[in-house]
C-alpha cells in the first residue's frame, strides 16, 4: 500500500470530526471517498497533508510515518493536494502559480519541460499565463489549481471536490483529466460529493458517515449497493 | 520662486525615498506575517545608530557601517520573528503588543548604550551638485536616493522573477495553500522578516548623517509611516511606495511654504480624505480573507 491511514481520530475544538477512520491507497488507481457535507472527506485529506493534527492513529506513506510532519515536509515526501475550493494565489499570475508547485525542486529543465506539458493539456491556461489568477473563470481556475499540484512531481494526488461549483462540460472535462492522471502513472485520492461521478472514476470506494468509514468496496460494487443508490445517488 | 519651487521637489524625493523604504517594509511584514510591527520606527533607530557606533565612534567606513545596518537590523528582525510573532502566529493582537514591548526594549537600549541626547555625526562628505543657481542637492542625500531606488528595485526584482519571491507572495495570499507547496512557513517568514527589518535599518543608516538620531526617533517614523500604509492600501507594496512619495510631496511642499506643524496636520488630513472615499487605499484591493 502506498498510503495507509490507521484508525485516526480528528478533534476541532472538542468536537470529534474523525472517529477512527482507517483506509488504504494502493499504487496505482484511484480511490473516492463519498459522504454528505461535514462527514469528514476534507478533514481525512487535511490530516494526511498535516494541514490538521490528529488526535490518535497513525498515517504511513510509502513505509514512513508521515502523521507528525509539517505540510510542507508532506509535499517533499511526495504527496500534492487541489484543496477545496482550488485555493489558487490569486494576485500571482497562472504562470507563477504553476511554478509555486515546482517549489521544492531544481531540476531547472526537467521544471521547464513540465510546465509546457501542462500547457499542452490546459492550452486556455499557456493563453493566459501572464494574466493575474484572480480573473479567470472557475473551471481554469481548476486547471490552475491541479497544474500546480502537478508541478510537484507528486507520487500521490489528493483532489478534494474538484467538480465543485462548476458546469457539467466542464466536470466532463476534469474528469477526462483525472483519467489521464491516473494513466501516466499517479494514483489519485479522490474526494466528492457528487458520488455519481466519484464512483464512475473510481476503483475503489469508502463511504464517510458523521466521521466513520460505514461502507468500503470496489466502486463498481457500491454504485450497486441499495444504501449508497438511496444516500448518494438519488436513485 | 522657480528656484524654490525646485528645491522643494529635490528635497521631496530624498524625503520619498527613504520614507518608502521604510513603509515597504512595514507593508512587506504586514502582509506575510499579518501582524502590524510597531517596532518598526525603533528598527529605523537602530539602523541609525549602528552608524552612529560603527562610522562615527569606531570610524568604520560610512559604507560599511550602513551595510552593517542593514544586516545587524534585518537579524533584528529575524530575532522578533523568532521570540515573538512565531509562537503568537495565530494571534496576531498578540504580535502587535510584543511589538510594542520590543519598541521599549530597543529605546531603552539606546538611551543606555548612548544616552538620551541627540547623536551628532559628521556627514561623510559635504560635496553637493548645484543643479541650476539656487537648487543644490547634497551627494549625501543623492546618495540617499539612489540607495533607496536600487534597493526597491531589487526587491521588486526578487518579489516577481525568483522563485522564493514567488513563495513570499504565495504565503501572503493564502498560507495553507502555500503550505501545500511545499513552502515552509518559518522559512519564509524569516526572509520576509530580514528583508521588512533591514529595509527600515537601511533607512535609519543612510540618513543617520542628516538626521542627528535620537534613541525616540523612530515615533515621529512610525506614524508616517501608518499614514503612508493606509493611504497606499495596506498590504499594497506597489500602493506603499506611490503612497510614500504622495505623502513626501505633499508634507514637503507643506512644511517650505507653511511650517512643519502645519504639514503634519495635512498629512493626517491626507489620510482621513483616503479613508472616506476609498477606505481600502489608493490601492487596495476588496478585503481578503
Amino acid at each position: 500500500m502506498l498510503l495507509e491511514i490507521r484508525d485516526i481520530h480528528v478533534h476541532y475544538s472538542g468536537v470529534a470530526a474523525l472517529k477512527g477512520v482507517s483506509m488504504q491507497v494502493p499504487e496505482d488507481g484511484i480511490v473516492t471517498i463519498i459522504g454528505a457535507n461535514g462527514a469528514g472527506k476534507s478533514t481525512t485529506l487535511r490530516a494526511v497533508s498535516g494541514l490538521t493534527s490528529i488526535s490518535s492513529g497513525e498515517i504511513w506513506f510509502a513505509g514512513e510515518r508521515i502523521d507528525t510532519l509539517t505540510a510542507d515536509k508532506v509535499v517533499a515526501r511526495g504527496i500534492a493536494q487541489v484543496p477545496e475550493g482550488r485555493r489558487i494565489f490569486p494576485d500571482l499570475t497562472v504562470e507563477e502559480n504553476l511554478r509555486t508547485g515546482a517549489f521544492l525542486r531544481s531540476d531547472k529543465s526537467d521544471i521547464e519541460h513540465d510546465l509546457e506539458k501542462i500547457f499542452n493539456r490546459f492550452p486556455r491556461l499557456r493563453e493566459r499565463r501572464r494574466q493575474w489568477a484572480k480573473t479567470l473563470s472557475g473551471g481554469e481556475q481548476q486547471m490552475v489549481a491541479i497544474g500546480r499540484a502537478l508541478m510537484a512531481r507528486p507520487r500521490l494526488l489528493l483532489l478534494d471536490e474538484p467538480s465543485m461549483g462548476l458546469a457539467p462540460v466542464v466536470i466532463q472535462e476534469i474528469a477526462r483529466i483525472i483519467r489521464e492522471i491516473v494513466r501516466e502513472g499517479v494514483p489519485v485520492v479522490l474526494v466528492e460529493q457528487n458520488a455519481e461521478l466519484a464512483l464512475g472514476l473510481a476503483n475503489y470506494a469508502y463511504v464517510l458517515e458523521t466521521g466513520s468509514v460505514s461502507l468500503d468496496g470496489a466502486a463498481d460494487n457500491l454504485h450497486e449497493n441499495e444504501h449508497v443508490k438511496r444516500a448518494y445517488l438519488g436513485v | 520662486m522657480t528656484e524654490l519651487l525646485l528645491q522643494t521637489v529635490v528635497n521631496a524625493v530624498y524625503a520619498a525615498s527613504y520614507m518608502s523604504l521604510i513603509a515597504v517594509g512595514l507593508v512587506l511584514i504586514f502582509g506575510v506575517m499579518g501582524v502590524i510591527n510597531f517596532a518598526h520606527g525603533e528598527l529605523y533607530m537602530a539602523g541609525a545608530y549602528t552608524v552612529v557606533a560603527l562610522y562615527s565612534q569606531m570610524n568604520v567606513p560610512f559604507l560599511a557601517a550602513v551595510a552593517a545596518g542593514l544586516i545587524f537590523v534585518g537579524a533584528l528582525g529575524i530575532l522578533m520573528e523568532y521570540a515573538f510573532f512565531r509562537p503568537l502566529r495565530d494571534n496576531p493582537l498578540g504580535g502587535l503588543i510584543a511589538s510594542i514591548g520590543f519598541l521599549l526594549i530597543l529605546q531603552t537600549t539606546a538611551v543606555l548604550g548612548f544616552g538620551v541626547r541627540m547623536a551628532h555625526i559628521k556627514p561623510p562628505t559635504q560635496a553637493k551638485i548645484e543643479l541650476m543657481e539656487g537648487v543644490v542637492l547634497t551627494h549625501q542625500r543623492l546618495f540617499v536616493i539612489v540607495a533607496a531606488i536600487a534597493l526597491l528595485s531589487a526587491l521588486y526584482v526578487f518579489l516577481r522573477k525568483t522563485k522564493f519571491g514567488w513563495a513570499m507572495r504565495a504565503c501572503a495570499q493564502d498560507k495553507e495553500a502555500a503550505a501545500l507547496q511545499g513552502i515552509s512557513l518559518n522559512q519564509i517568514t524569516r526572509i520576509a522578516m530580514f528583508i521588512g527589518a533591514g529595509l527600515a535599518g537601511v533607512a535609519g543608516a543612510l540618513t543617520a548623517p542628516l538626521v542627528s538620531p535620537t534613541p525616540y526617533m523612530g515615533h515621529s517614523v512610525i506614524v508616517t509611516a501608518f499614514i503612508i500604509i493606509i493611504v497606499g492600501g495596506i498590504g499594497q507594496l506597489e500602493g506603499a511606495v506611490v503612497a510614500a512619495i504622495l505623502y513626501a510631496f505633499v508634507h514637503t511642499f507643506v512644511t517650505t511654504f507653511f511650517d512643519g506643524v502645519v504639514a503634519d496636520i495635512v498629512g493626517l488630513v491626507l489620510m482621513l480624505v483616503v479613508l472616506v472615499i476609498k477606505p481600502t487605499g489608493l490601492f487596495g484591493a476588496k478585503e481578503r480573507a
